[in-house]
Protein backbone atom coordinates (compact mmCIF):
# COMPACT_ATOMS: atom_id res chain seq x y z
CA UNK A 1 0.00 0.00 0.00
CA UNK A 2 2.47 2.27 1.31
CA UNK A 3 6.44 1.80 0.78
CA UNK A 4 9.01 5.02 1.53
CA UNK A 5 12.45 4.34 0.49
CA UNK A 6 15.32 5.85 1.90
CA UNK A 7 13.60 9.28 1.81
CA UNK A 8 15.32 12.37 2.67
CA UNK A 9 13.53 15.31 3.21
CA UNK A 10 14.77 18.95 3.98
CA UNK A 11 13.20 22.48 4.95
CA UNK A 12 15.65 26.14 4.01
CA UNK A 13 14.86 27.71 7.73
CA UNK A 14 16.15 31.24 7.73
CA UNK A 15 18.75 32.49 5.45
CA UNK A 16 21.48 29.67 5.44
CA UNK A 17 19.76 27.32 8.00
CA UNK A 18 19.12 23.74 7.07
CA UNK A 19 16.55 21.23 9.05
CA UNK A 20 16.41 17.45 7.98
CA UNK A 21 12.92 16.55 8.56
CA UNK A 22 13.00 13.09 7.39
CA UNK A 23 16.25 11.42 6.94
CA UNK A 24 17.11 8.35 4.84
CA UNK A 25 13.17 6.96 6.32
CA UNK A 26 12.12 3.26 4.83
CA UNK A 27 9.08 1.81 5.82
CA UNK A 28 6.45 -0.29 3.97
CA UNK A 29 3.18 -0.22 5.58
CA UNK A 30 1.18 -3.27 3.75
CA UNK A 31 -2.72 -3.12 2.97
CA UNK A 32 -5.16 -3.20 5.43
CA UNK A 33 -2.62 -1.99 8.09
CA UNK A 34 -3.26 0.05 10.81
CA UNK A 35 -0.20 2.24 11.89
CA UNK A 36 0.64 4.37 14.52
CA UNK A 37 3.77 7.05 13.54
CA UNK A 38 4.72 8.57 16.84
CA UNK A 39 7.22 11.17 17.98
CA UNK A 40 7.60 14.11 19.85
CA UNK A 41 6.73 17.57 17.23
CA UNK A 42 9.62 17.91 14.55
CA UNK A 43 10.34 14.46 14.25
CA UNK A 44 8.78 14.59 10.97
CA UNK A 45 5.52 12.98 11.64
CA UNK A 46 3.25 15.69 9.31
CA UNK A 47 5.91 15.68 6.51
CA UNK A 48 5.91 11.72 6.10
CA UNK A 49 2.01 12.20 5.58
CA UNK A 50 2.22 15.17 3.59
CA UNK A 51 4.68 13.37 1.56
CA UNK A 52 1.94 10.87 1.32
CA UNK A 53 -0.58 13.07 -0.53
CA UNK A 54 2.14 14.47 -2.88
CA UNK A 55 1.81 17.96 -0.96
CA UNK A 56 5.61 18.11 -0.88
CA UNK A 57 8.10 15.89 -2.51
CA UNK A 58 11.06 14.44 -1.20
CA UNK A 59 14.74 15.39 -2.05
CA UNK A 60 15.81 12.23 -2.46
CA UNK A 61 14.14 8.38 -2.13
CA UNK A 62 11.44 7.26 -3.70
CA UNK A 63 7.60 6.97 -2.29
CA UNK A 64 5.04 4.73 -3.57
CA UNK A 65 1.22 5.11 -2.51
CA UNK A 66 -1.19 2.43 -4.05
CA UNK A 67 1.09 1.07 -6.30
CA UNK A 68 2.21 4.65 -7.78
CA UNK A 69 5.46 6.07 -8.25
CA UNK A 70 4.81 9.43 -6.19
CA UNK A 71 7.97 10.94 -7.89
CA UNK A 72 6.61 9.76 -11.78
CA UNK A 73 3.63 10.96 -10.93
CA UNK A 74 2.11 13.62 -13.10
CA UNK A 75 0.86 16.72 -11.41
CA UNK A 76 -2.62 16.44 -13.38
CA UNK A 77 -2.79 12.83 -11.72
CA UNK A 78 -2.26 13.60 -8.11
CA UNK A 79 -6.23 14.76 -7.48
CA UNK A 80 -6.81 11.32 -9.13
CA UNK A 81 -4.12 9.88 -5.88
CA UNK A 82 -6.15 12.02 -3.85
CA UNK A 83 -9.26 10.60 -4.42
CA UNK A 84 -8.17 7.06 -3.49
CA UNK A 85 -7.08 8.63 0.04
CA UNK A 86 -9.30 9.84 3.08
CA UNK A 87 -7.19 13.26 5.22
CA UNK A 88 -8.37 13.93 8.98
CA UNK A 89 -6.66 16.84 10.07
CA UNK A 90 -6.10 17.73 13.69
CA UNK A 91 -8.42 20.67 13.05
CA UNK A 92 -10.71 19.32 11.67
CA UNK A 93 -11.06 21.72 8.68
CA UNK A 94 -15.04 21.66 8.06
CA UNK A 95 -16.48 24.64 6.05
CA UNK A 96 -18.63 26.55 8.58
CA UNK A 97 -20.99 27.87 6.35
CA UNK A 98 -22.22 24.36 5.50
CA UNK A 99 -24.44 21.70 7.62
CA UNK A 100 -22.76 19.01 8.04
CA UNK A 101 -24.78 16.61 5.26
CA UNK A 102 -23.11 19.62 3.00
CA UNK A 103 -19.57 19.15 4.52
CA UNK A 104 -19.57 15.73 3.69
CA UNK A 105 -21.40 15.89 0.45
CA UNK A 106 -18.67 18.44 -0.60
CA UNK A 107 -15.74 15.88 -0.96
CA UNK A 108 -18.02 14.37 -3.52
CA UNK A 109 -19.95 16.91 -5.25
CA UNK A 110 -16.15 18.22 -6.37
CA UNK A 111 -14.91 15.15 -8.13
CA UNK A 112 -17.93 15.57 -9.99
CA UNK A 113 -20.36 12.69 -8.12
CA UNK A 114 -23.74 12.10 -9.11
CA UNK A 115 -26.35 13.55 -6.81
CA UNK A 116 -28.32 10.03 -7.14
CA UNK A 117 -24.83 8.77 -5.83
CA UNK A 118 -24.53 11.28 -3.20
CA UNK A 119 -27.82 11.15 -1.93
CA UNK A 120 -27.42 7.36 -1.22
CA UNK A 121 -24.18 7.55 0.42
CA UNK A 122 -24.71 10.54 2.55
CA UNK A 123 -26.79 8.27 4.71
CA UNK A 124 -24.76 5.89 5.15
CA UNK A 125 -21.61 7.47 6.09
CA UNK A 126 -23.08 9.14 8.78
CA UNK A 127 -24.77 6.52 10.30
CA UNK A 128 -21.12 5.12 10.59
CA UNK A 129 -20.08 8.07 12.20
CA UNK A 130 -23.40 8.46 14.34
CA UNK A 131 -24.20 11.55 13.34
CA UNK A 132 -27.56 10.95 11.44
CA UNK A 133 -29.19 12.94 14.04
CA UNK A 134 -27.08 16.23 13.28
CA UNK A 135 -27.14 16.30 9.60
CA UNK A 136 -28.65 19.40 8.99
CA UNK A 137 -26.50 21.02 12.24
CA UNK A 138 -24.01 23.74 11.74
CA UNK A 139 -20.52 22.72 12.63
CA UNK A 140 -20.06 25.00 15.39
CA UNK A 141 -23.27 23.45 16.98
CA UNK A 142 -21.38 20.73 17.43
CA UNK A 143 -18.65 19.27 20.07
CA UNK A 144 -15.52 18.81 19.03
CA UNK A 145 -15.41 15.20 19.12
CA UNK A 146 -18.81 15.39 16.89
CA UNK A 147 -16.72 17.89 14.10
CA UNK A 148 -13.61 15.21 14.21
CA UNK A 149 -16.54 12.94 13.31
CA UNK A 150 -18.01 14.36 10.62
CA UNK A 151 -14.62 15.25 9.15
CA UNK A 152 -13.68 11.37 9.81
CA UNK A 153 -17.41 10.90 7.16
CA UNK A 154 -16.00 13.47 4.77
CA UNK A 155 -12.29 11.38 4.69
CA UNK A 156 -14.73 8.11 4.58
CA UNK A 157 -17.11 9.08 1.80
CA UNK A 158 -15.32 8.35 -1.31
CA UNK A 159 -14.28 5.13 0.05
CA UNK A 160 -10.72 5.32 -0.07
CA UNK A 161 -8.19 2.62 0.33
CA UNK A 162 -6.01 4.74 2.87
CA UNK A 163 -6.93 6.97 5.60
CA UNK A 164 -4.83 9.40 6.68
CA UNK A 165 -4.80 10.69 10.13
CA UNK A 166 -2.97 13.52 11.57
CA UNK A 167 -3.11 14.61 14.86
CA UNK A 168 -6.81 13.50 15.26
CA UNK A 169 -7.07 13.47 18.57
CA UNK A 170 -4.62 16.26 19.30
CA UNK A 171 -7.69 18.84 20.06
CA UNK A 172 -9.87 16.36 21.99
CA UNK A 173 -10.22 15.41 25.52
CA UNK A 174 -9.48 11.53 26.13
CA UNK A 175 -12.82 10.27 26.38
CA UNK A 176 -13.61 11.78 22.93
CA UNK A 177 -10.57 10.47 21.63
CA UNK A 178 -11.51 6.84 22.37
CA UNK A 179 -14.67 7.38 20.40
CA UNK A 180 -12.60 8.61 17.25
CA UNK A 181 -10.31 5.70 17.75
CA UNK A 182 -12.87 3.32 17.78
CA UNK A 183 -14.38 4.63 14.57
CA UNK A 184 -10.64 4.57 12.95
CA UNK A 185 -10.58 0.81 14.22
CA UNK A 186 -14.04 0.01 12.50
CA UNK A 187 -12.59 1.82 9.35
CA UNK A 188 -9.84 -0.09 9.29
CA UNK A 189 -11.43 -3.40 9.90
CA UNK A 190 -13.71 -2.60 6.38
CA UNK A 191 -9.96 -3.02 4.64
CA UNK A 192 -8.92 0.45 4.87
CA UNK A 193 -5.45 0.79 5.51
CA UNK A 194 -4.81 3.19 8.43
CA UNK A 195 -2.19 5.84 9.17
CA UNK A 196 -1.93 7.67 12.16
CA UNK A 197 0.51 10.03 13.66
CA UNK A 198 -0.11 10.54 16.95
CA UNK A 199 1.49 11.87 20.13
CA UNK A 200 -1.17 11.01 22.77
CA UNK A 201 0.63 8.19 24.21
CA UNK A 202 -2.62 6.23 25.74
CA UNK A 203 -4.05 5.81 22.72
CA UNK A 204 -1.22 4.06 20.78
CA UNK A 205 -0.75 1.61 24.31
CA UNK A 206 -4.30 0.83 24.22
CA UNK A 207 -4.63 -0.01 20.71
CA UNK A 208 -1.70 -2.52 20.53
CA UNK A 209 -1.16 -1.28 16.97
CA UNK A 210 1.75 -1.07 14.80
CA UNK A 211 4.47 1.49 15.66
CA UNK A 212 6.47 3.87 13.95
CA UNK A 213 8.97 5.60 15.88
CA UNK A 214 10.64 8.74 14.86
CA UNK A 215 13.38 10.91 15.97
CA UNK A 216 14.75 13.69 14.29
CA UNK A 217 13.65 12.57 10.99
CA UNK A 218 14.90 8.63 11.41
CA UNK A 219 13.00 6.01 12.07
CA UNK A 220 13.83 4.47 15.77
CA UNK A 221 11.72 1.81 15.83
CA UNK A 222 9.10 -0.32 14.18
CA UNK A 223 7.36 -2.71 16.40
CA UNK A 224 4.21 -4.69 15.70
CA UNK A 225 1.65 -4.82 18.40
CA UNK A 226 3.84 -2.08 20.14
CA UNK A 227 3.30 0.63 22.81
CA UNK A 228 4.36 4.50 23.08
CA UNK A 229 7.22 4.46 24.72
CA UNK A 230 10.30 1.38 24.97
CA UNK A 231 7.87 0.44 27.90
CA UNK A 232 10.75 1.63 30.59
CA UNK B 1 -24.80 19.15 -14.73
CA UNK B 2 -24.41 19.14 -11.02
CA UNK B 3 -20.53 20.48 -11.62
CA UNK B 4 -21.47 23.40 -13.72
CA UNK B 5 -24.56 24.58 -11.19
CA UNK B 6 -21.25 24.22 -8.70
CA UNK B 7 -19.31 26.50 -10.57
CA UNK B 8 -21.42 28.83 -11.63
CA UNK B 9 -22.79 29.46 -8.50
CA UNK B 10 -19.66 29.71 -6.94
CA UNK B 11 -18.88 32.69 -9.83
CA UNK B 12 -22.08 34.51 -9.22
CA UNK B 13 -21.28 34.38 -5.13
CA UNK B 14 -17.50 35.64 -5.48
CA UNK B 15 -19.22 38.65 -7.61
CA UNK B 16 -22.07 39.24 -4.92
CA UNK B 17 -19.80 39.01 -1.85
CA UNK B 18 -16.98 41.83 -3.05
CA UNK B 19 -19.52 43.97 -4.05
CA UNK B 20 -17.43 46.98 -4.78
CA UNK B 21 -14.87 45.48 -6.09
CA UNK B 22 -16.67 44.04 -8.93
CA UNK B 23 -18.28 47.17 -10.10
CA UNK B 24 -14.69 48.45 -9.88
CA UNK B 25 -13.71 45.66 -12.47
CA UNK B 26 -16.74 45.82 -14.00
CA UNK B 27 -16.56 50.00 -14.74
CA UNK B 28 -12.81 49.24 -15.35
CA UNK B 29 -13.53 47.14 -18.40
CA UNK B 30 -16.14 49.56 -19.56
CA UNK B 31 -13.82 52.46 -20.04
CA UNK B 32 -11.17 50.63 -21.53
CA UNK B 33 -13.51 48.95 -24.15
CA UNK B 34 -15.31 51.67 -24.61
CA UNK B 35 -12.02 53.78 -25.69
CA UNK B 36 -10.99 50.64 -27.77
CA UNK B 37 -14.50 50.09 -29.65
CA UNK B 38 -14.27 53.52 -30.21
CA UNK B 39 -10.79 53.26 -31.80
CA UNK B 40 -11.92 50.27 -33.86
CA UNK B 41 -14.79 51.97 -35.35
CA UNK B 42 -12.62 55.50 -36.23
CA UNK B 43 -10.55 53.08 -38.10
CA UNK B 44 -13.70 52.16 -39.67
CA UNK B 45 -14.72 55.41 -40.31
CA UNK B 46 -11.30 55.72 -42.16
CA UNK B 47 -12.14 52.66 -44.09
CA UNK B 48 -15.35 53.86 -45.21
CA UNK B 49 -14.36 57.03 -46.43
CA UNK B 50 -11.14 55.95 -48.57
CA UNK B 51 -12.97 53.64 -50.22
CA UNK B 52 -11.42 51.50 -52.19
CA UNK B 53 -12.33 53.69 -55.41
CA UNK B 54 -11.36 56.92 -53.77
CA UNK B 55 -8.38 55.29 -51.88
CA UNK B 56 -6.23 53.89 -55.23
CA UNK B 57 -6.64 57.56 -56.89
CA UNK B 58 -4.74 60.19 -56.77
CA UNK B 59 -5.54 62.71 -59.09
CA UNK B 60 -9.06 63.25 -60.59
CA UNK B 61 -8.79 65.45 -64.01
CA UNK B 62 -12.65 66.42 -64.43
CA UNK B 63 -13.52 66.83 -67.81
CA UNK B 64 -16.32 69.84 -69.55
CA UNK B 65 -19.96 69.34 -69.62
CA UNK B 66 -20.83 72.48 -70.83
CA UNK B 67 -21.69 74.24 -67.88
CA UNK B 68 -18.73 76.01 -67.01
CA UNK B 69 -16.33 75.14 -69.89
CA UNK B 70 -17.92 73.81 -74.09
CA UNK B 71 -17.73 69.92 -73.27
CA UNK B 72 -14.92 68.08 -74.22
CA UNK B 73 -15.38 66.12 -77.65
CA UNK B 74 -14.57 62.77 -78.01
CA UNK B 75 -10.99 63.10 -80.13
CA UNK B 76 -10.09 65.56 -77.49
CA UNK B 77 -10.76 62.98 -75.09
CA UNK B 78 -9.11 60.35 -76.80
CA UNK B 79 -6.01 62.43 -76.95
CA UNK B 80 -6.02 63.49 -73.87
CA UNK B 81 -6.05 59.91 -72.60
CA UNK B 82 -3.05 58.89 -75.09
CA UNK B 83 -1.47 61.82 -74.02
CA UNK B 84 -1.90 60.39 -70.29
CA UNK B 85 -0.90 56.71 -70.68
CA UNK B 86 2.24 58.65 -72.55
CA UNK B 87 3.32 60.12 -69.57
CA UNK B 88 5.85 58.17 -67.53
CA UNK B 89 4.98 59.30 -63.74
CA UNK B 90 1.35 57.92 -64.17
CA UNK B 91 0.80 54.38 -63.57
CA UNK B 92 -2.47 53.67 -64.35
CA UNK B 93 -5.51 55.53 -65.82
CA UNK B 94 -9.15 55.14 -65.79
CA UNK B 95 -11.87 56.56 -67.47
CA UNK B 96 -14.98 57.30 -65.48
CA UNK B 97 -18.20 58.39 -67.69
CA UNK B 98 -20.78 60.54 -65.71
CA UNK B 99 -22.88 57.24 -65.19
CA UNK B 100 -20.88 55.47 -63.61
CA UNK B 101 -19.66 58.76 -61.74
CA UNK B 102 -23.50 59.05 -60.84
CA UNK B 103 -23.71 55.17 -59.70
CA UNK B 104 -20.62 55.33 -57.45
CA UNK B 105 -22.00 58.54 -55.52
CA UNK B 106 -25.36 56.91 -54.46
CA UNK B 107 -23.12 53.59 -53.46
CA UNK B 108 -21.18 55.94 -50.79
CA UNK B 109 -23.62 58.25 -49.90
CA UNK B 110 -26.78 55.45 -49.56
CA UNK B 111 -27.22 56.12 -46.18
CA UNK B 112 -28.35 59.80 -47.04
CA UNK B 113 -30.84 59.50 -49.25
CA UNK B 114 -31.64 63.35 -49.15
CA UNK B 115 -28.34 64.22 -50.87
CA UNK B 116 -28.73 61.05 -53.49
CA UNK B 117 -32.49 62.64 -54.58
CA UNK B 118 -30.83 65.69 -55.15
CA UNK B 119 -28.01 64.90 -57.68
CA UNK B 120 -29.31 62.97 -61.36
CA UNK B 121 -26.58 60.96 -63.87
CA UNK B 122 -25.68 64.93 -65.53
CA UNK B 123 -24.75 66.51 -62.46
CA UNK B 124 -21.37 64.78 -61.61
CA UNK B 125 -19.09 65.46 -64.55
CA UNK B 126 -17.09 62.41 -65.84
CA UNK B 127 -13.37 62.37 -65.14
CA UNK B 128 -10.04 60.41 -65.65
CA UNK B 129 -9.17 58.87 -62.40
CA UNK B 130 -4.92 59.19 -62.84
CA UNK B 131 -2.77 56.83 -60.23
CA UNK B 132 0.65 57.84 -60.59
CA UNK B 133 3.88 56.08 -59.93
CA UNK B 134 4.78 58.52 -56.99
CA UNK B 135 1.95 60.06 -55.71
CA UNK B 136 4.37 63.50 -54.77
CA UNK B 137 4.58 63.79 -58.61
CA UNK B 138 1.07 65.32 -58.95
CA UNK B 139 2.33 68.62 -59.90
CA UNK B 140 4.09 67.12 -63.63
CA UNK B 141 0.38 66.29 -64.44
CA UNK B 142 -1.08 70.06 -63.44
CA UNK B 143 1.45 71.64 -65.70
CA UNK B 144 1.24 69.60 -68.99
CA UNK B 145 -2.59 68.80 -68.50
CA UNK B 146 -4.16 71.91 -66.93
CA UNK B 147 -4.45 73.75 -70.74
CA UNK B 148 -5.52 70.71 -72.53
CA UNK B 149 -8.74 71.56 -74.12
CA UNK B 150 -11.61 70.26 -72.60
CA UNK B 151 -10.50 69.79 -68.89
CA UNK B 152 -12.39 71.40 -66.31
CA UNK B 153 -10.15 70.98 -63.23
CA UNK B 154 -7.18 68.43 -61.82
CA UNK B 155 -7.46 67.33 -58.27
CA UNK B 156 -5.22 66.23 -56.40
CA UNK B 157 -7.26 63.63 -54.01
CA UNK B 158 -4.58 62.98 -51.69
CA UNK B 159 -4.95 66.68 -50.57
CA UNK B 160 -8.49 66.82 -49.54
CA UNK B 161 -8.50 63.07 -47.85
CA UNK B 162 -5.00 63.41 -46.32
CA UNK B 163 -6.36 66.50 -43.89
CA UNK B 164 -9.11 64.53 -43.11
CA UNK B 165 -7.68 61.18 -42.82
CA UNK B 166 -4.45 62.78 -41.18
CA UNK B 167 -6.62 63.95 -37.95
CA UNK B 168 -8.93 60.59 -37.85
CA UNK B 169 -5.65 58.53 -37.72
CA UNK B 170 -4.19 60.41 -34.72
CA UNK B 171 -7.55 60.31 -32.72
CA UNK B 172 -7.69 56.64 -33.55
CA UNK B 173 -4.30 55.61 -32.92
CA UNK B 174 -4.41 58.16 -29.26
CA UNK B 175 -7.83 55.82 -28.11
CA UNK B 176 -5.91 52.62 -29.00
CA UNK B 177 -2.91 53.65 -27.36
CA UNK B 178 -5.23 54.85 -24.03
CA UNK B 179 -7.54 51.66 -24.48
CA UNK B 180 -4.83 49.45 -24.28
CA UNK B 181 -2.95 50.96 -21.02
CA UNK B 182 -6.69 50.91 -19.66
CA UNK B 183 -6.88 47.55 -20.71
CA UNK B 184 -3.33 46.49 -18.51
CA UNK B 185 -4.94 48.17 -15.70
CA UNK B 186 -8.12 46.35 -15.83
CA UNK B 187 -6.06 43.14 -16.11
CA UNK B 188 -4.63 44.09 -13.13
CA UNK B 189 -7.46 45.34 -10.99
CA UNK B 190 -9.08 41.70 -12.19
CA UNK B 191 -5.54 39.65 -11.64
CA UNK B 192 -6.23 41.35 -7.97
CA UNK B 193 -9.90 40.96 -7.46
CA UNK B 194 -9.28 37.48 -8.17
CA UNK B 195 -6.47 36.84 -5.36
CA UNK B 196 -8.64 38.39 -3.13
CA UNK B 197 -11.59 36.37 -3.88
CA UNK B 198 -8.89 33.08 -4.07
CA UNK B 199 -7.82 34.30 -0.31
CA UNK B 200 -11.33 34.79 0.85
CA UNK B 201 -11.94 30.89 -0.10
CA UNK B 202 -8.88 29.48 0.54
CA UNK B 203 -9.87 27.19 3.50
CA UNK B 204 -12.62 26.17 0.30
CA UNK B 205 -10.01 25.39 -1.88
CA UNK B 206 -7.89 23.86 0.55
CA UNK B 207 -10.42 21.61 1.25
CA UNK B 208 -10.90 20.80 -2.43
CA UNK B 209 -7.64 19.55 -3.26
CA UNK B 210 -7.09 17.29 -0.34
CA UNK B 211 -10.41 15.37 -1.28
CA UNK B 212 -8.61 15.39 -4.85
CA UNK B 213 -11.10 17.96 -7.31
CA UNK B 214 -8.89 18.02 -10.58
CA UNK B 215 -7.18 21.43 -10.68
CA UNK B 216 -9.61 22.92 -13.27
CA UNK B 217 -12.58 22.43 -10.97
CA UNK B 218 -10.67 24.30 -8.32
CA UNK B 219 -10.08 27.34 -11.03
CA UNK B 220 -12.49 27.57 -12.79
CA UNK B 221 -15.46 29.31 -10.62
CA UNK B 222 -12.66 32.16 -9.81
CA UNK B 223 -11.83 32.14 -13.76
CA UNK B 224 -15.18 32.27 -14.41
CA UNK B 225 -16.01 35.30 -12.38
CA UNK B 226 -13.00 37.54 -13.52
CA UNK B 227 -14.96 36.42 -17.33
CA UNK B 228 -18.62 37.21 -16.14
CA UNK B 229 -17.09 40.71 -14.84
CA UNK B 230 -15.44 41.03 -18.07
CA UNK B 231 -18.40 40.38 -20.06
CA UNK B 232 -20.64 42.33 -18.24
CA UNK B 233 -17.68 45.06 -18.67
CA UNK B 234 -18.00 44.64 -22.59
CA UNK B 235 -21.83 44.54 -22.52
CA UNK B 236 -22.11 48.16 -21.03
CA UNK B 237 -19.14 49.50 -23.39
CA UNK B 238 -21.18 48.65 -26.19
CA UNK B 239 -24.14 49.86 -24.87
CA UNK B 240 -22.92 53.22 -25.03
CA UNK B 241 -21.11 53.12 -28.27
CA UNK B 242 -24.76 52.10 -29.69
CA UNK B 243 -26.18 54.51 -28.63
CA UNK B 244 -23.51 57.24 -28.85
CA UNK B 245 -22.28 56.81 -32.09
CA UNK B 246 -25.13 56.60 -34.64
CA UNK B 247 -26.28 60.05 -32.95
CA UNK B 248 -22.43 61.57 -33.44
CA UNK B 249 -22.32 60.39 -37.22
CA UNK B 250 -25.70 61.36 -38.06
CA UNK B 251 -25.04 65.28 -36.56
CA UNK B 252 -22.05 65.45 -38.25
CA UNK B 253 -23.54 63.78 -41.61
CA UNK B 254 -25.83 66.76 -41.48
CA UNK B 255 -22.22 69.35 -40.64
CA UNK B 256 -19.76 67.25 -43.62
CA UNK B 257 -22.37 66.68 -46.59
CA UNK B 258 -20.06 65.23 -49.21
CA UNK B 259 -18.07 62.18 -46.56
CA UNK B 260 -19.95 58.50 -45.89
CA UNK B 261 -19.99 58.13 -42.21
CA UNK B 262 -20.19 54.77 -40.33
CA UNK B 263 -23.66 54.30 -38.63
CA UNK B 264 -25.16 50.91 -36.64
CA UNK B 265 -24.19 48.31 -38.85
CA UNK B 266 -20.58 49.35 -38.47
CA UNK B 267 -21.27 49.31 -33.82
CA UNK B 268 -23.06 46.02 -34.17
CA UNK B 269 -19.88 44.46 -36.24
CA UNK B 270 -17.13 45.58 -33.61
CA UNK B 271 -19.58 44.33 -30.71
CA UNK B 272 -17.74 40.50 -31.07
CA UNK B 273 -14.46 41.78 -30.78
CA UNK B 274 -15.01 44.33 -27.48
CA UNK B 275 -16.43 40.90 -26.31
CA UNK B 276 -13.65 38.79 -26.91
CA UNK B 277 -11.23 41.63 -25.92
CA UNK B 278 -13.23 41.97 -22.67
CA UNK B 279 -13.68 38.05 -21.87
CA UNK B 280 -9.65 37.20 -22.90
CA UNK B 281 -8.20 39.88 -20.76
CA UNK B 282 -10.50 38.93 -17.51
CA UNK B 283 -10.24 35.04 -18.40
CA UNK B 284 -6.26 35.45 -18.93
CA UNK B 285 -5.67 37.77 -16.15
CA UNK B 286 -7.78 35.54 -13.48
CA UNK B 287 -6.02 32.62 -14.78
CA UNK B 288 -2.77 34.30 -14.30
CA UNK B 289 -3.35 35.41 -10.56
CA UNK B 290 -4.22 31.89 -9.67
CA UNK B 291 -1.43 30.59 -11.04
CA UNK B 292 0.77 30.55 -7.74
CA UNK B 293 -2.39 31.11 -5.73
CA UNK B 294 -3.75 27.26 -6.13
CA UNK B 295 -0.80 24.81 -6.93
CA UNK B 296 -1.24 21.09 -6.39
Amino acid sequence: MIRLENVTKTFRRGRDGEVTALDDVTVEVTKGEFVFVVGPSGSGKSTLMRLLTREQRPDTGEVWVSGKNLQKLRSWKVPLLRREIGYVYQDFKLLPTKTVRENVAFALEVIGRRRQEIAERIPEVLDLVGLTEKADALPHELSGGQQQRVSVARAFVNNPRLLLADEPTGNLDPGTSVEIMKLLDRINRTGTTVVMATHDQQIVDSMRRRVVELEDGRVVRDQTRGVYGYGG
Amino acid sequence: MARWRYVLSEALGGLRRNLLMSFAVILSVTVSLTLLGAGLLLSEQVDLATDDWTGRVEVSIFLCDDRTCPAITTEQRQRLQEDLEAQPVVAEVYYESKREAYERFTRLFADQPTLVEAIDVATLPASFRVKLENPALFGVIREQFAAYPGVEEIVDQRDVLNQFLRFTTLVRNGALAVALIQLLAAGVLIANTIRVAAFARREQTAIMKLVGASNWYVRLPFVLEGIIAGALGAAVSWGILYAAVPRVTADLAREVELLPFIGVEQVLAVAPIMLAAGVGIAALSSFAALRRFIHV
